[in-house]
């Protein structure tokens, strides 16, 4: 047992978290999150030059072929932002699909692309409502000759607004699930990104859309298990930058009860107080251990599947917990959108749902722990 | 990083194996027993006698205190040994330092930290090899969370102490052999500049201890009245108690640290899978599943911050505020248990000795849950303590006292 990170580790780190504070100011991210422009195409391209997409992908297809815990302190870090944009759901989920299911041709033309920021992939899965899993696939996909013909609407779309294709999920005329890749200027596309409490998330709509049937990736029918499988790598990674996110609002709400003073003293001196620390530290800490050990697991190519829907459910709850215990601290000026908290309440309550949420993680962790008889 | 249990070094590989034949061999015939609570008050004399004699066998071989010098009653080996002998125990829901009831696990290390040559001598190695039972008698009427205001007066006179007082809620229900006690001895001094540790044989005479029927199990009251104690057995200096405490407190609140895991998970799974409802096992109904998760998520956590806090004591970087973190998450985690154990078992849960409790004694879970909430300080002491560690509302961050 060793809790330290390697000296890799504390570069990658040092290197990742002096970049957020230089090129992802809280007074910017405050600004961005307001205006819900969370698509920064020059942040962007300054994040895939230094390697940061596919960072687990391998070096021929333009990756860095790093560990998981690796690309798990990179994006913590990341996380401290928040950094916005699709660096996880392109340069980490849509890069591992095309991976895993992905023909070499497939791979050769799009994970370079992918790696090095010029191809922004974001997988569009479930057409409905809140929920995650192969039932909220509803977009269908009918095939003439060799064209596919795509129609739905995908309601949820973390981080559309930069993309240049997505990974639809699209249900074929016997019922199985497969992943299409779809150009953001076909005709038939329209993203339209939603307002309200939540950030980066667009409704795609698919009307129509004509693809070649070239674009399917992985077998026909077999898209959920490639999608299943792709995020169970990919989700610890995610992860981490939630307790990056947890970490940065821990820390700014300990400083808080060291700056603002009521009824003559500082506020951290009120046990109440102090109690919402204890709280927010425990989420983090819950949220922190769980990830790490996963993205452990995964590198020593150890059965993660438990961890990883574990480390979910922490993290989620970890993150919108923590901006709770935060709120309660901060009192009034906690709920300003030019508050450094109200960037991660909004991400929080957006994330705790991107993937499937706490308790559908939950149920997931304890089927691969006692299968049902 | 790297979070591994099992896999070790040739050398660890080759204790392992020796480890694990010697309690294969040694836990013979204990096998039935219901290994629950860590430490246990619980009045099963068969358990206990069992438990003792182990201690005692562990204990001849150095292996209740790994990593104490052999002089002290240690074995002289290294952090990676100690790992395998925790992990090796776990297997059987056992916890190196509470084989039996004994505070050892405390007061050897600040003996350790602050004995002299001579008592170091004389007190650790029956407390190391397990021969004799010391209890840690701090609480009285009037100073529970706040210890310092301590009462009970060990006056010098000639080579004694007089020790006059009264102390409550200590032990467990079979006698003690030491007490290791807080002591007022400036009574007109300084708050914190007036309390000793006295390590007090518990045959002298004016020593009385009488049974205090709490709802964990069986506690003492301790009547000291006129106690003559050799002035020799004062650790730590005269008036110097409250830095001692400070040792044995990070102990007590949680800064030790664990490797082992607690089985209450695994064991509430085996009860669903073999009882039906209405035909169906109850580890198939929804319910039971989703209040199996939280139990997993809040005790997976446990663990984790339990091996956290362990590695961060053995490579001396202690974990600023690790052990308040956990003894206050812990012991609620542990009364949320209980109550899911209720609606997961119905009524079977609050039946002690039924079939079903031999490998976990839920009822013992569940009874002592509210109780344990208070034991080596209340909940709020727990959080007290984290603010001062994390530097809530205050600039400078308390250290955690080194305690190996
Ligand atoms: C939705 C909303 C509507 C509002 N509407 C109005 C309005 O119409 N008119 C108006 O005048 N104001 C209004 N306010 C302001 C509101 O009254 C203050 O936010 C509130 O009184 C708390 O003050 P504060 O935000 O300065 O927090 P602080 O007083 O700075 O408190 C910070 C933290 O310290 C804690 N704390 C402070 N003192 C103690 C103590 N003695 N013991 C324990 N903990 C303590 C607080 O509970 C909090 O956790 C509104 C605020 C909100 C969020
Ligand atoms: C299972 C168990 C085992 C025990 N074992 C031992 C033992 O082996 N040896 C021993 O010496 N003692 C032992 N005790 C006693 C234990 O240490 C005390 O119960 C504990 O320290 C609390 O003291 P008290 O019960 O007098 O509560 P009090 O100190 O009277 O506390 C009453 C309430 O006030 C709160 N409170 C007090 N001070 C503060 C503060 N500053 N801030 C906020 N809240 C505060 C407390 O949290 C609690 O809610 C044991 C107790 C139990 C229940």
């Amino acid at each position: 047992m060793d809790l330290r990170l390697n000296e890799d580790q504390e570069m990658f780190k040092k290197v990742a978290g002096d970049f957020v504070q230089a090129e992802a100011p809280t007074t910017m991210l405050t600004q961005q999150f307001l205006k819900k422009e969370t698509f920064l195409p020059d942040l962007y391209a300054k994040i895939a030059g230094l390697g940061w997409l596919g960072m687990l992908m391998p070096e021929q297809y333009g990756g860095t072929g790093l560990s998981y815990l690796d690309c798990g302190v990179v994006f913590e870090e990341l996380g401290r932002g928040p950094v916005p944009g699709p660096v996880f759901s392109s340069g980490v989920l849509a890069a591992q699909i095309v991976l895993d299911g992905g023909s070499d041709a497939q791979k050769q033309e799009l994970l370079p692309a992918i790696c090095g920021g010029d191809a922004i992939v974001i997988p569009a899965i479930g057409d409905h409502g809140a929920h995650w899993g192969p039932e909220t696939v509803a977009t269908t996909c009918s095939q003439s000759g060799d064209t596919l013909t795509l129609q739905g609407t995908k309601r949820h779309v973390y981080d559309a607004g930069g993309a240049t294709a997505f990974l639809c999920a699209v249900r074929g005329g016997d019922g199985g699930v497969s992943v299409v890749l779809v150009d953001r200027n076909a005709r038939g596309v329209t993203v339209t990104p939603h307002t309200g409490f939540m950030v980066s998330v667009s409704e795609v709509s698919l009307d129509g859309v004509q693809v070649p049937a070239g674009n399917v990736i992985g077998s026909a029918g077999a898209g959920w298990e490639l999608l299943d499988k792709a995020a169970e790598k990919a989700i610890p990674i995610l992860c981490a930058y939630k307790v990056g996110a947890c970490q940065e609002v821990y820390e700014f709400t300990v400083q808080y009860t060291n700056e603002r003073r009521a009824f003559g003293q500082l506020i951290g001196r009120f046990q109440r107080v102090q109690d919402h620390c204890v709280e927010l530290s425990i989420h983090m800490d819950r949220a922190r251990m769980a990830t790490y050990e996963t993205l452990w697991l995964l590198d020593e190519g150890m059965p993660a599947e438990a961890g990883v829907h574990e480390s979910k459910a922490a993290a989620s709850e970890g993150y919108h917990q923590a901006c709770s215990y935060s709120h309660m601290v901060h009192a009034g000026p906690g709920t300003d959108y030019l508050h450094p908290l109200m960037v991660h309440s909004v991400l929080a309550h957006t994330l705790y749902q991107y993937l499937g949420t706490p308790d559908y993680h939950k149920r997931r962790m304890v089927d691969a722990l006692y299968p049902r008889t | 990083m790297d979070f591994n249990l099992q896999e070790d070094s040739p050398e660890m590989t080759e204790f392992r194996k020796e480890v694990r034949a010697w309690m294969e061999e040694n836990m013979q015939g204990g096998e039935h027993l219901r290994w629950s609570a860590s430490w246990s008050t619980r009045e099963d004399e068969e358990e206990y006698g069992f438990r003792r004699a182990l201690g005692e066998k562990l204990g001849k071989k150095g292996w209740l205190f790994p990593m104490f010098p052999e002089e002290y009653g240690g074995a002289g080996l290294s952090v990676d040994h100690q790992f395998v002998l925790e992990t090796e125990l776990s297997r059987y829901g056992l916890n190196l330092t509470h084989i039996f009831y004994t505070l050892a696990r405390i007061v050897a290390p600040v003996l350790l930290h602050w004995g002299s040559e001579e008592q170091k001598r004389e007190f650790l190695p029956p407390i190391t090899r397990g021969e004799i039972v010391v209890w840690q008698v701090l609480t009285e009427p009037q100073s529970g969370s706040d210890v310092a205001n301590c009462q009970t007066r060990a006056i010098r006179d000639g080579d004694d102490y007089v020790v006059n007082g009264q102390k409550v809620m200590v032990g467990h229900h079979l006698p003690p052999d030491a007490l290791w006690t807080l002591v007022c001895t400036d009574p007109d001094g300084k708050r914190h500049e007036n309390l000793s540790w006295l390590h007090i044989p518990a045959n002298l005479p004016g020593v009385t201890i009488q049974h205090m029927h709490l709802m964990m199990g069986i506690k003492n009251a301790v009547f000291f009245d006129n106690v003559r104690v050799p002035a020799k057995y004062l650790v730590g200096g005269e008036n110097n108690g409250w830095k001692v405490a400070h040792t044995h407190l990070e102990l007590e609140h949680g800064g030790d640290g664990r490797v082992g895991t607690d089985p209450v998970v695994d064991r509430v799974v085996d009860y669903c899978r073999n009882h039906d409802v209405g035909g169906k096992p109850l580890i198939d109904d929804p319910h039971v599943r989703d209040t199996i998760a939280d139990m997993i998520l809040e005790i997976n956590t446990v663990n984790r911050m339990n091996r956290r806090i362990f590695w961060h004591r053995f490579v001396k970087q202690p974990h600023a505020y690790g052990g308040a973190q956990f003894r206050y998450y812990q012991r609620m985690v542990r009364l949320r248990n209980g109550e899911r154990l209720q609606k997961i078992m119905g009524a079977d849960a609050l039946i002690p000795d039924h079939g079903v409790h031999e490998v976990l004694d839920f009822e013992y879970v569940i009874r002592s849950g509210p109780g344990q909430l208070h034991g080596g300080g209340t909940l709020d002491t727990d959080r007290l303590i984290f603010a001062r560690r994390a530097g809530i509302g205050r600039a400078t961050k308390e250290q955690a006292p080194d305690t190996v």
